[in-house]
């Protein structure tokens, strides 16, 4: 109930986005994954965690310290011509298809058999580089109107990423918002050959470490699944991270058995655990109604088994709430 | 015309027993014969309660727009007449006036929504003098228009109950006012005619009267609403949404509730039964609010107390436990702010300086080669939940690997009693639970403190406090790095945000002033 949100207007599909991406190949792969699409306002949407919507292309990561760049214009001139970034983009879609079907034989994901089956813990994003902050989208409250700014760069030395900004729960004047001030930091969905979604496998897993350094403000944690089925496109299992804040290195330690389910921005009455084996992306979202700036640096996301931990789901039905799932 | 619809609907509620025995009139203007003796009765009855809203008026209209507390109760015993069977003289007197007069008032209300005493001549005058202060505000068809609102303070449009909370502009609002002001509403309206923006209103007021996260207050507001009407009767008002307005306006008190995190009581549970039935979306809500909030309750493990110390230094304390995980580390007190005046400002001069240190810490700052500085980097923010302190941190960076020193193992001499024992204990392949990767490796932290001001002249204040219990700290230069606070660690290379004389400047002053020290004390 701690994100109440309102009522989410599916009328914006997020695929919109990848379209664009298929028309413009000339910012193909070696120029980062962007969406040429700015930043838009969807649909009567307003909302905290709506924002994990991955729909946005409106990447706020920057490259550059506090300049706002338009995408299309990086480091260099996209002086390739049209066919030829048509060309290269072919040969890549290609060549991980080739790479896909070659580590099939070998074994999921390319790794061995054995070495996937005994993995206890596994880094799953981690940041030594501008490359890995592309894997990841940065949105606020700006989409429906609102005044928080959130940034995110690579931390000291290379060696984590930093989300900062301020934010603000201005309320925007549109006449339907009622609530307002939420910065989220959503992963992409990894994406195969021909831009076919993938979807992340964890059940060996039952873990999700973080190490992080905040600022005492409490986040939280968005997973999402695979959200093709238009029922399931406002889905997403969260849970609270609370960060300590200091000049320490905070460890946060979430098992998967505590996500809650959430549709729409609202707990149902109806929980159900979380499923590891169809995962697409993972967020952060703060939203705790305190106006200000904040940061949080991150050093790497894990997964990993935790021989203690045996729950399997952390919260039962209620036969009040929920009536039909006891008879 | 919802305000009339709303007002019919509880006028008709509250005249209930009335409109029955009268035969529900479909003609308005029709007068009943007061022949028989039941319409007698129930005309009476009918009448009693118009009798008792005309007193109402004319003394609303006496007191002027709010009345004072005094003269409310005394209308309070008399606009007891709804539920009391006895009824005093005076009111026996405007009854026998009323009856020969209400009748058609009272067929016209019933249907049409209006508001009983329209007949009576001075009526309309008092109907409209309270009108203005307390609930109809549009216009009844039969009716004059109702005289302008007095616009007392802002030129902006006032919400229709907004003078209530108007009542004490001067010095700060508090809890006793908004309870003041909400206990009017009822007092003023027995009807609880607009109710629902009244509620919505209080709602938005609350913030204001700082009264926004006092569960009794919820109580009170939720005690406006009248019982028992909107309480679903059949399967088919409980399939529908009985009253959706209303039910919105319930799930909208317990949203903010909600929102700031006030968990209900046994009390709010009983409202809700009254108000709306148990099978209501606001009783739903309740129920979801109960479940979650329990489940949540206890999952910070960085628990923050709700209400933060309002001393600067104690909260400073505070917020340096909270970020220590160590729980060794010893809090010092090196500066007390030095003014004590009532407002508590602290002096700029002086201002309070509280920091942390670990044994570890001292041991390791003992050990630190004085050949390379430490910097005292900040301010780097912390959020103790509403509330964002900033804190300077003293610490070194990384040692490069060739300097790093190597333990020495001792040889072991004697191998059935070994000095180091390293059992592997991994079964095999599976058993390894660490993770693949170069954690962020940084120099270490040596002292964290909290300070009223951000310049050099305070943390150089603090430096030499600490200086006392680490006399090591006396030899090793140190160098600041005080930035604004973009939030992270600043990267030594990059890290110099002061142009460049200061530091060394600083270096050199703090070289200066140990050396003097060590004059000094030697």
């Amino acid at each position: 109930m701690a994100l109440v949100l309102r009522f989410l207007n599916g009328a914006y599909i997020f695929r919109h986005c990848p379209k664009p991406y298929a028309s413009c190949p000339y910012l193909g792969t070696r120029f980062a994954d962007y969406c040429s699409s700015s930043l838009q306002k969807p649909v009567a949407a307003s909302g905290r965690t709506s924002s994990q919507r991955k729909s946005e292309g409106d990447l706020q990561g920057h490259h550059q310290r506090e300049v706002a760049l338009d995408i299309a214009s990086p480091e260099e001139k996209p002086e390739v011509s049209f066919d030829k970034a048509i060309k290269d983009e072919i040969k890549d879609h290609f060549r991980r298809l080739k790479d896909d079907i070659v580590n099939h034989w070998i074994g999921p994901e390319g790794r061995p058999l054995h070495e996937v089956l005994m993995e206890q813990a596994k880094v799953v994003w981690q940041f030594r580089g501008k490359e890995d902050l592309d894997k990841w989208v940065v949105t606020s409250d700006k989409s429906i109107g609102g005044r928080s700014e959130v940034f995110l760069k690579m931390g000291k030395n290379n060696q984590s990423a930093l989300l900062y900004g301020t934010l603000s729960s201005e309320v925007p004047k549109d006449g339907e918002s009622g609530r307002s001030g939420y910065c989220a930091m959503i992963s992409r969905i990894p994406r195969g050959p021909f831009e076919k979604k993938r979807a992340y496998d964890w059940s060996q897993f039952n873990t999700l470490y973080l190490r992080v350094r905040g600022d005492g403000r409490p986040w939280m944690v968005n997973i999402r699944e695979d959200t093709d089925i238009i029922q399931r496109k406002n889905q997403m299992y969260s849970y609270f991270m609370f960060t300590r804040g200091g000049p320490y290195w905070q460890e946060v330690k979430i098992p998967f058995s505590k996500f809650f389910f959430s549709n729409q921005g609202r707990i149902r009455d109806a929980q159900y655990q979380l499923l590891l084996d169809k995962i697409s992306s993972i967020g952060f979202t703060l939203a705790d109604k305190v106006d200000g700036p904040f940061f949080l640096e991150i050093d790497f996301i894990g997964v990993f088994t935790d021989p203690a931990h045996t729950e399997e789901f952390a919260y039962e039905n209620s036969p009040e709430l929920n009536p039909r799932l006891f008879k | 015309m919802r305000q009339l619809k709303l007002r019919g609907v509880k006028a008709l509620s509250r005249s209930h027993t009335a409109s029955w025995e009268l035969g529900r009139n479909s003609n308005p203007r029709q007068s009943v014969s007061p022949k028989e003796p039941r319409i007698l009765t129930a005309s009476l009855r009918a009448a009693a309660l118009s009798s008792c809203w005309k007193h109402n008026n004319e003394e609303d209209k006496v007191s002027g727009r709010l009345g004072e507390p005094d003269l409310k109760s005394e209308i309070k015993g008399t606009g007891g007449c709804l539920t009391s069977s006895s009824m005093s003289w005076a009111q026996a007197l405007l009854l026998a006036r009323g009856i020969s007069r209400g009748w058609r008032g009272i067929c016209g209300a019933t249907v049409m929504g209006a508001p009983f005493p329209q007949v009576p001549l001075q009526a309309p005058r008092g109907l409209h003098c309270s009108a203005a202060a307390t609930a109809a505000g549009s216009s009844d068809s039969w009716l004059a228009p109702p005289p302008p609102e007095p616009q007392k303070g802002p030129t902006k449009a006032l919400a229709f109950h907004e003078e209530l909370f108007q009542r004490a502009p001067e010095g700060t609002r508090d809890k006793a006012d908004f309870v003041r002001a909400v206990q009017n509403f009822g007092q003023h309206n027995v009807h609880k005619r607009g109710h629902v923006d009244f509620i919505y209103l209080a709602l938005r007021k609350m913030r204001e009267f700082g009264v926004e996260r006092d569960l009794a207050v919820y109580n009170l507001l939720l005690d406006v609403f009248p019982k028992e009407v909107f309480r679903p009767r059949s399967i088919f008002q409980r399939m529908f949404i009985h009253y959706p307005r209303q039910q919105e306006c319930g799930v909208a008190v317990l949203e903010q509730m909600e929102n700031h995190g006030v968990m209900p009581n046994k009390e709010t549970e009983f409202l809700l039964l009254q108000i709306f039935g148990r099978k209501s979306y606001p009783m739903l809500k309740f129920v979801r609010m109960k479940l979650w909030f329990s489940r949540f309750k206890n999952i910070n493990p960085f628990p923050v107390p709700r209400d933060l110390p309002r001393d600067p230094v104690d909260l400073a304390k505070l917020g340096l436990r909270h970020m220590e995980p160590n729980l060794n580390a010893t809090v010092t007190i090196y500066q007390m702010p030095s003014s004590t005046d009532s407002t508590g400002a602290a002096d700029p001069a002086e201002p309070h300086i509280v920091g942390i240190q670990t044994p570890d810490q001292q041991a390791a700052l003992a050990h630190h080669n004085p050949a390379r500085p430490v910097f005292v980097e900040g301010p780097f923010s912390l959020w103790l939940r509403n509330k964002c302190v900033y804190y300077h941190i003293l610490r070194a960076d990384l040692l490069p690997p060739e300097e790093r020193e190597v333990e020495e193992i001792p040889e072991e001499w004697n191998l059935y009693y070994p000095m180091q024992l390293h059992l592997d204990y991994g079964r095999s392949g599976w058993d390894d639970y660490e993770f693949d990767v170069h954690k962020v490796e940084e120099g270490p932290v040596f002292a964290i403190c909290m300070a009223g001001a951000h310049d050099q002249a305070t943390l150089a204040k603090w430096i030499q406090g600490l200086q006392e219990t680490n006399p090591a700290l006396a030899q090793i230069p140190v160098v600041f790095r005080l930035a604004g606070s973009t939030g992270e660690l600043l990267a030594p290379s990059s890290g110099l945000e002061e142009p460049s004389p200061p530091p060394p400047e600083g270096q050199e002053e703090e070289e200066d002033d140990q050396q003097r020290q060590h004059q000094g004390q030697s």
